[in-house]
């Protein structure tokens, strides 16, 4: 849009100018605009190959650092010493319970709240506004403060006591309003003559959000899931005072477990000697972030396919 | 030629604001029935109360009865909204194909009907048929239906409203975002509905009302609110219209 509409303007310049010292001030005036082209570049560049910078420096520290240590006995053997040898096996399976307990828990309460936010309730009604800035109050809280609240009602008035369950719920709270904004905004960008032709062919709002809405404001609303699984992954403070720091193996989600999170805070603060393999800890949880992402597209993919009936 | 709705002094208000006060009409079956009028007096707004989508805006209010041979009042509170869009469709402004394959645009709505997965390919070729659609997609019906050319989409949505077979079929300007010749191809569709099922068109295209409707009713703004001034057979009131408002129109003089 901004590289056509300067077009028109820029040429607007010329044909106006037709004495000559008008000429000469009118090219004047479009070098300095060329100049500031110029410079919009290379300032936008540079704050690209910076951010690249960060992100690269961190990944090759940890590729440096942590690779090493990992093996088929890091992944799947017991925690020993507190961490110093053995591997994370048990850390992982607790993590993949957690992270199971906080999506199970907040993907339906999050899309369900979305979908009723957006279809079922006038956009400018008390309700709609009042529940958009609750969710909006929520994103604002810091996670510690989750995690105080989940010792409090899960762990101590629901009895769950330090339990995957409790870390899980208390997750899933955190978590719910990117799920829900990411979700409602997914379904506000449809447009309106989705819904005005499923209803004209005398659907129900129920078909209509199966069949068509859901399907269309998919993408959108996986962004969201992405991003609220990776939240949850990288979630310390709300973890320590509600799923705590036990490194047994976990045999249901009424026992303790240690998320992976927890376990990279402790080998890095508590431990000394610690930092190898809270970076190698650190390198399976950027990747089990990437492998979650990737199946979530192809499984939404295959779906997508599914439902819309395209090849 | 008997009614297949009549209308008695129907309004659609929007909060505060009247779009449209008392308009009585009686749509003949198996005409086509063209609304004519400059843009904002209600033509829209009338259409799209007849299959009471305006049940979809919040605070719009429609009063007044619209009736079918059977009696039932298609105002009424207690009607079946969804059985009653199955017997009156709608076709838009824009073509609003679902963003899926061409197979799905017509399983989606008729499973909603009851009608099993079995039979709806037959359906589909029926209609994409009468359309004039299916040699032109019936290689990709797999394919999604938004890589369909503008007109293409128009005729697909024709043909998914004809599958759940309507008596009455509402068109809202049904070619005015196409090219010339699509929109003399969608055009040219509509007319073979006639005797078929019952059209209500609304056009701004006074030509094409010439063409093809059968009916013409001219809505204009009185005191602010849309209604209608004059109806009649299309060919009585191209030639003499009797309302100065609709004449200048109609002849192209004003609006």
């Amino acid at each position: 849009m901004a590289g056509i509409s300067q077009k028109p303007g820029g040429g607007g310049e010329m044909t106006e100018t037709p004495s000559k010292s008008a000429m000469l001030s009118a090219s004047g005036f479009s070098r300095k605009r060329r100049f500031a082209d110029l410079a919009t570049g290379i300032v936008t560049g540079s704050a690209f190959l910076l951010t690249l910078g960060v992100l690269a420096w961190i990944v090759w520290d940890l590729v440096r650092m942590g690779l090493p240590q990992i093996s088929g006995e890091f992944l799947t053997g017991d925690v020993k010493e507190a961490g110093r040898s053995g591997g994370i096996g048990p850390v992982l399976a607790s993590t993949f319970l957690v992270l199971l307990c906080c999506m199970a828990a907040a993907v339906p309460l999050g899309l369900g709240c979305a979908i009723w936010l957006s279809e079922f309730v006038r956009k400018d009604s008390r309700w709609g506004r009042l529940v958009r800035a609750g969710v909006d109050l929520l994103a604002a809280v810091p996670s510690i403060v989750f995690g105080l609240f989940g010792m409090a009602f899960f762990c101590q008035v629901l009895g769950m006591g330090f339990s995957i369950l409790a870390g899980g719920l208390t997750l899933a709270c955190m978590i719910l309003p990117i799920l829900v904004r990411t979700a409602l905004s997914a379904l506000n960008a449809l447009p309106d003559h989705l819904r005005l032709s499923s209803a004209a062919l005398g659907m129900t709002r129920t078909a209509m959000l199966k069949k068509v809405l859901i399907p269309a404001a998919l993408p959108g609303i996986l962004v969201g899931v992405t991003l609220g699984v990776a939240r949850a992954l990288a979630e310390t403070a709300a973890l320590v005072f509600t799923s705590g720091y036990s490194t047994r193996w976990p045999s249901g989600l009424g026992d303790s477990g240690r998320a992976l999170s927890v376990h990279i805070y402790d080998l890095a603060m508590n431990i000394p000697n610690g930092s190898a393999r809270a970076s190698a800890s650190a390198l399976v949880l950027l990747l089990l972030i990437l492998a979650i992402s990737y199946l979530a597209s192809i499984l939404t993919d295959r779906w997508l396919q599914k439902q819309t009936g395209t090849k | 030629m008997s009614a297949k709705l009549r209308i008695t002094d129907l309004s659609v208000s929007y909060g505060d604001f009247a779009a449209v006060r008392d308009v009585s009409l009686e749509v003949l079956e198996g005409q086509i029935t063209a609304l004519v009028g400059p843009s904002g007096c209600g033509k829209s707004s009338f259409l799209h109360s007849l299959n009471r989508l305006t049940d979809m805006i919040p605070g719009c209010r429609v009063t007044g009865e619209v009736k079918l041979p059977d009696g039932t009042d298609l105002c009424g509170p207690y009607l079946d909204v969804l059985s009653l869009r199955k017997k009156v469709g709608m076709v838009f402004q824009k073509p609003n194909p679902f963003p899926h394959s061409i197979r799905k645009n017509f399983e989606i709505p008729l499973r909603e009907h009851g009608i099993s997965k079995r039979e709806v390919p037959e359906i589909m070729e029926r209609n994409l048929r009468e359309v004039g659609l299916w040699g032109e997609v019936s290689d990709r019906l797999h394919k999604s239906a938004l890589n369909l050319s503008g007109g293409q989409q128009q005729r697909l949505c024709i043909a998914r409203a004809l599958a759940l077979e309507p008596e009455i079929i509402l068109f809202d300007e049904p070619c005015s975002a196409l090219d010339p010749l699509a929109s003399g191809v969608v055009e040219d569709h509509i007319a073979a509905l006639r005797e078929k099922v019952t059209v209500v068109i609304v056009t701004h295209n006074l030509a094409q009302a010439r063409r093809i409707a059968d009916r013409v009713a001219v809505f204009w703004l009185q005191d602010g609110v849309g209604t209608i001034v004059e109806v009649g057979k299309a060919k009585d009131l191209f030639a003499s219209p009797a309302h100065p408002d609709a004449a200048l129109y109609l002849s192209g003089m004003r609006g």
